[in-house]
């Protein structure tokens, strides 16, 4: 088959016209598109300081968490080391540790979020 | 078909006139209907994909850049469109392989009548792999004018020339042997 052939077979397809009522249910359809609302946005101004704290507070767990466990970790001996023994001196580690900031850190954030949960439903109603 | 036309019926759309939109939709219904058709083989599917293809114009309207000609802009979208929908539900897994007058060459000895030669060489190009079967769909229904069927994929020209040489080439080696037969050649219009 020749080039030819190929472009005169393919350049005949055929060629269909649309139904009569297609135009017409196009713009039905987009009438309800342009009565339909335009979606919420997302609220980033009021999400924001929520995303900030929640961001620190996880960035000082980690720090606090990487704290408690740094006595541990140079107690393990590196010739011996294995995961539960690192486990265990980690666990000696936090019961020495005082839990009462740790307390006090989770309620000022719970009541922190329950507060900004408030105005943010508040402020709309 | 007016490009100022469009222009204006467009400005209209943008500044709120939703009904100016209709006059888009019966300029390039044939068109955008006739592109679907083309991926699809399916009227009516065709026309599903068309009435999308017309919504997410009227959507994106206001992203259409003034410097490409608004029939590139909806050609582009449309394809893109219609691409995405095809991969998601696909027209029928065939291969080149079940096409039989390709798996069996002594089926076709005789030579086959032009109808059912022209009906093979569509059916080996829906066979094609994806990129090679929308290089030729599109060159062929912008009347073989590359740089269009390439804006339309959103290809580099170069790329677009290779995928449609290498859609091409697989296409005639899988079609050398469909001859039609002897004596209907000269009712080929």
């Amino acid at each position: 088959m020749t080039s030819d052939e190929l472009d005169r077979i393919l350049s005949a397809e055929d060629r269909i016209v649309p139904s009569s009522g297609f135009a017409a249910s196009v713009m039905d359809t987009v009438r309800r598109e342009a009565a339909t609302p335009p979606p919420i946005p997302f609220p980033w101004t009021r999400a924001l300081p929520g995303l900030v704290v929640g961001i620190a507070a996880l960035a000082g767990l980690l720090v606090a968490g990487f704290a408690l466990l740094r006595p541990a970790i140079a107690a393990v001996n590196p010739d011996t080391f294995s995961l539960p023994q690192l486990l265990a001196a980690a666990r000696v580690a936090a019961q020495k540790a005082d839990g009462a900031g740790w307390i006090a850190l989770t309620l000022l954030l719970t009541l922190a979020s329950v507060y900004f949960s408030f105005r943010a439903t508040g402020s709309r109603n | 078909m007016s490009a100022t036309e469009d222009q204006a019926d467009v400005e209209k759309v943008l500044a709120g006139d939703t009904s100016a939109f209709e006059g888009i939709v019966r300029r390039w219904q044939g068109p955008i209907v006739n592109l679907a058709y083309r991926f699809c083989r399916d009227r009516a599917r065709a026309e599903d994909m068309a009435q999308d293809a017309f919504l997410r114009a009227f959507r994106t309207l206001a992203s259409w850049r003034r410097e490409a000609a608004f029939s590139t802009w909806l050609f582009a979208l449309a394809t893109n469109l219609f691409r995405t929908d095809l991969r998601r539900i696909p027209i029928h897994p065939l291969t080149l392989a079940d096409i039989p007058e390709l798996r069996d060459p002594r089926a076709i000895d005789g030579g086959l009548e032009c109808e059912d030669r022209d009906r093979v060489v569509r059916e080996a190009v829906y066979a094609l792999p994806a990129k090679y079967r929308e290089a030729i769909l599109l060159f062929y229904f912008h009347e073989m004018d590359v740089p269009a069927a390439a804006r339309s994929l959103a290809l580099p020209e170069g790329t677009f020339k290779a995928r449609l040489f290498r859609g091409r080439e697989v296409l005639r080696s899988k079609l050398a042997r469909v001859r039609v037969s002897p004596g209907l050649s000269e009712e080929v219009p």
